[in-house]
């Protein structure tokens, strides 16, 4: 009896330690998943909803990012020539800068994350402009100047934004839920995206966890695109002949119902 | 309904091409343009890329102006002879403004050369082309009859070699005015980067002194060649023409150069050249308007004009 008495006690301990490392692991564990991880562009593509949830800590801030892999991009510079016409004057070559850049957090990004850790990461546009390599740039102040136009031309293709508070979080069972529904874009080109999900505690990143996505054209589409990158002649040519084709068939049709005028 | 356009990697409302195609046609069968000089800034507007714009108004135009010639043809208003002899020199002339280009950007600030060289043509060529039409439909039909005065150009271009008679347009000239000139055109044309109609068509009126209406059948004549070969270079170097949105737009601007085939016969040569010079005024004065308000972006993308 006596040894019985003593069990008792001893099992509600080991009840109680169980449940501490249960849900000590629900806190570590930062989880990320999006409804699609293919999305397939056919004709009738016109963009599509994004939706990425997951659990996290309790009471951890979050930051999503969904980004393309970095890389190159040429654009034109419009100044004004003789004080009066505005027209392209130079030629801005960005390096090491991806070509989508979305961006939501709970809480503004330089509220919760010191500067390093938004260079480390490339959190928000500024950590993003202190990565990229931009030329002709003469000083800070100008690289500052082109580089924010740049966001302005990105967010006006609607491949750059973010978003702040967007992001929903329900605590449960001893972690938080958090879910947000996004907006894919149609600008946004075929090619392999990452969606990063970073927990966010004391001004550092504690924990991330990622998924991919992929976009990539289908059927007709990708035949289409294909044929035109890889074999541009006979791709022009039968582009000649559908529209040669096109013109003298509505001229017959028209020619016929001409007659009767 | 939208449809998913695989060169351009944009969606796109599928009455905007086919309306811009039917408008932009309709000019074409009126007054012998392409019509490049406002499909491709529309086309631009609509979210695609510049050059696949450029690339794949020239596969439309191609689409147009059969339909446009076949039309003109039918009602004897194409000058083939003419229109081949114009087509020789708009190629060579191609050939010479491409390495124009070169040049210029060599030189730097390119851009500026080609901005102010395209709107002095519009210009010039536009407000000449009201005037003369307006004091012409003014002109009593006394007056119309009575032949214009020699002028030194006239006087010149009569002494050249190779003088020949173009029979569908009635006019005689040496072979070598319609090459020269069609060689003008090509060069600006190709360093505008523009199909050059709006040059074409008053080199054919008052240079070339051919009747409105042959004109017009004779440059979709030349365009419908000139724009094969874009098509073929921009589709074989760039890879930037789009079929899809080819494909909607010829289906406007097919029927529109014929519907505008049709409004044109209704219409006089000087009422059309009225109508003509409007429309390139119109497109002068936009262009002055993006060159001197400030743009809402600072950056743009490579490869438009």
């Amino acid at each position: 009896m006596n040894n019985f008495k003593f069990q008792v006690p001893s099992f509600k301990l080991i009840v109680l330690v169980l449940c501490i490392l249960y849900s000590g692991q629900a806190f570590a564990e930062l989880t990320v998943t999006a409804n699609h991880s293919h999305i397939n562009v056919d004709f009738f593509y016109h963009g599509s909803t994004m939706s990425i949830r997951g659990t996290s800590d309790l009471g951890v801030d979050l930051v999503i990012k969904l980004t393309s892999p970095e890389g190159h991009e040429v654009l034109k510079e419009k100044g004004k020539v003789g004080g009066v016409l505005w027209m392209n004057v130079a030629t801005l070559k960005l390096d090491h800068i991806p070509g989508m850049y979305f961006l939501h957090s709970t809480k503004k990004v330089e509220d919760i994350l010191s500067t390093e850790e938004q260079d480390k990461y490339q959190i928000g546009y500024p950590a993003l402009q202190r990565h990229v390599d931009m030329s002709p740039v003469a000083n800070e102040e100008e690289k500052t100047r082109w580089f924010n136009e740049y966001v302005r031309f990105k967010e006006d293709s609607r491949v750059y934004s973010t978003s702040i508070g967007k992001i929903s979080v329900s605590p449960q069972y001893g972690k938080d839920n958090y879910y947000i529904l996004t907006e894919w874009p149609y600008q946004v080109p075929p090619g392999n995206y990452t969606v990063t999900v970073y927990a966010v505690k004391d001004g550092k990143v504690i924990e991330t966890a990622q998924s991919n996505i992929v976009v990539e054209q289908v059927g007709i589409v990708k035949s289409l695109a294909g044929m035109a990158r890889d074999n541009g002649a006979l791709y022009g040519v039968i582009a000649i002949i559908a529209a040669l084709g096109a013109g003298i068939g509505v001229g017959l049709i028209f020619t016929k119902g001409g007659g009767a005028h | 309904m939208y449809l998913y356009l695989p060169v351009a990697l944009t969606s796109i409302n599928i009455l905007i091409p086919v309306g811009l195609g039917l408008a932009v046609g309709l000019l074409s069968g009126l007054f012998g343009v392409g019509g490049g000089f406002l499909m491709t800034p529309l086309l631009i507007m609509f979210g695609i890329p510049a050059t696949v714009a450029a690339a794949t108004d020239s596969n439309q135009i191609v689409a147009a102006s059969t339909s446009g010639t076949y039309a003109h043809w039918k009602v004897g208003n194409v000058d083939f002879k003419m229109g081949l002899i114009l087509l020789a020199g708009g190629l060579v002339g191609g050939l010479v403004g491409v390495q124009g280009i070169k040049v210029l950007q060599a030189m730097g600030n390119a851009d500026f050369v080609i901005k102010i060289t395209y709107v002095l043509m519009l210009g010039i060529v536009g407000t000449y082309m009201f005037i003369e039409s307006i004091s012409s439909m003014r002109k009593t039909k006394v007056e119309e009859v009575k032949q214009e005065k020699e002028s030194a150009l006239t006087r010149f271009l009569k002494s050249l070699p190779l003088q020949t008679h173009f029979e569908k347009s009635g006019v005689t000239h040496s072979m070598l005015v319609p090459l020269i000139f069609g060689g003008f055109v090509g060069i600006l044309a190709a360093i505008m980067g523009v199909g050059g109609g709006f040059l074409m068509v008053p080199v054919m009126v008052y240079i070339l002194r051919m009747p409105m209406h042959v004109v017009v059948g004779t440059s979709l004549f030349q365009i419908l060649f000139n724009c094969i070969e874009v098509t073929f270079l921009q589709a074989y170097t760039n890879h930037s023409v789009d079929f899809i949105l080819a494909v909607l737009l010829l289906l406007g601007s097919t029927v529109g150069a014929q519907v505008g085939t049709v409004f044109g016969r209704k219409l006089k040569g000087e009422q059309l050249k009225v109508f003509l010079a409007i429309i390139v005024l119109v497109v002068t004065v936009k262009i002055v308007f993006d060159l001197t308000l400030t743009p809402s972006q600072l950056l743009g993308q490579a490869g438009g004009h």
